[in-house]
């Protein structure tokens, strides 16, 4: 028999989400500003990982939306890739959660990937090589954020 | 769900800018506060300034003031003058324009397009098609308003093009944004047009969204590609377009006039 627990912490969740959004924005070096890590879709990918009963495809969706709003690109590019990325991740969490680190790591290389092949599909941007950079970067972070992530989860106790 | 976004997709027909404009508002604390930290740094680093350097920095701007007044008497006597000269021509046109003073939110966007978020929106009035000036040059123009912010694409977006005449001798050409890189280019100029580099590009404000007569850049190159029709001519703009914090909104007259045109015309009819 499987125990309901009540859900807990959907705050720490949010805020998570809202501190990636923070980091999407901050001001960084010209030279930096095409390697910057895709922070939210990675909080993201963590918390559809840990807690898949709490973080499903319509929030990544609202999520996206807002972030095609803040960064001003066409609206709904970046809802409809986070919330495929987030349905993926939900029908393979539970290996996800097994591969160790470095394999969970390409794995999120291939999912930012992902989300960037279908903003530059269907956004009409300037395609150039730098698009391909922040997916590198998100894979180097990746050890980081899941850290941090799981140590606020365990802390908090958010389930 | 996927109806959904197929249906937000259709943003591109520009049906979804009263959404749009919710949306950013919603964003808006989430930015600001993104551009507090460097906000804090100008403040501090304008806090700490010692007196000696406020000393020479007062020196500096007050012989500035000093050349732009002494330039100013001049250039009203030729404003006078030119006045003058349009109304025998039968062709008065304004030659100042109301400006609103607005802030650059320092945050990065999308790095694939040239964007930035001012901290003006429709509380000040600001409007889509308003075109935005630093004290060197134009940056741009307004895209989207949301009610404490607004966004502006600058002059080197590659989706972004301003009417633009050559200042030496009146030529009327188009520059474009080119993305990555700081520069413009003029589209369709043959090889023979007469373009020199160094030649300075003044808005033509045909298109009726830039106001006349604003500088937007200099030639540095120019190019003849062989067995191309056009010249590949480089622009640097002339605004700030990179340092700039402090930017000046248009407030045109020119609204009121084209209103009351219409109305004079509904009259009439």
């Amino acid at each position: 028999m499987a125990t309901y627990k009540t859900p807990q912490g959907g705050v720490i969740i949010v805020f998570s989400v809202l501190f990636a959004m923070l980091l999407m924005l901050l001001p960084l070096p010209e030279t930096l500003r095409f390697v910057r890590p895709e922070w939210v879709i990675m909080v993201l990918i963590y918390w559809a990982m840990a807690l898949p009963n709490r973080v499903g495809v319509g929030f990544a969706w609202v999520v996206g939306l807002l972030i095609d709003v803040m960064m001003g690109g066409t609206l709904g590019v970046l809802a409809f890739a986070y919330a495929l990325v987030i349905y993926l991740v939900l029908g393979f969490h539970l290996q996800l959660r097994q591969y160790p680190l470095w394999q969970q790591a390409l794995s999120i290389m291939s999912l930012v990937l992902l989300v960037h092949i279908i903003a530059v599909l269907i956004s009409p941007r300037t395609a150039s090589w730098h698009v391909w950079l922040p997916a590198v970067t998100s894979t180097i972070m990746w050890p980081f954020v899941y850290g941090t992530l799981r140590k606020l989860r365990r802390t908090l106790k958010v389930s | 769900m996927a109806s959904l976004i197929l249906f937000f997709l259709d943003s591109r027909l520009n049906y979804f800018s009263p959404v749009r404009s919710v949306l950013s508002t919603i964003v808006y604390p989430i930015q600001t506060i993104a551009s507090l930290p460097s906000d804090a740094s100008y403040w501090i680093h304008d806090f700490f300034k010692d007196r000696k350097q406020l000393r020479e920095k007062n020196t500096i701007l007050e012989a500035g003031k000093l050349l732009n007044s002494v330039r100013l008497q001049k250039l009203e006597a030729l404003e006078r003058e030119n006045m003058r000269l349009r109304e025998l021509l039968g062709s008065s046109f304004r030659l100042r324009e109301r400006v609103l003073v607005a802030e650059l939110l320092t945050i990065d966007l999308d790095p694939f397009s040239q964007q930035v978020v001012i901290n003006k929106g429709k509380r000040y009035g600001v409007f889509v098609g308003q075109s935005v000036l630093d004290e060197t040059g134009v940056m741009g123009q307004v895209t989207e308003v949301s009610k404490f912010s607004s966004r502006v694409v600058l002059l080197t977006d590659p989706s972004h093009g301003i009417p633009v005449q050559i200042n030496r001798n009146g030529l009327r050409a188009v520059a474009t944004g080119r993305g990555l890189g700081n520069d413009l280019q003029l589209e369709h100029l043959p090889h023979n047009a007469d373009v020199r580099v160094g030649d300075l590009l003044v808005t033509s404000g045909l298109g009726g969204r830039f106001p006349i007569g604003y500088p937007v850049g200099t030639v540095v190159s120019i190019n003849y590609p062989k067995g191309k029709s056009f010249a590949e001519i480089a622009v640097k703009p002339a605004a700030h377009l990179a340092t700039s914090r402090e930017v000046l909104l248009v407030l045109p007259e020119r609204r009121l006039d084209t209103k009351n045109e219409s109305t004079f015309s509904e009259e009439n009819q």
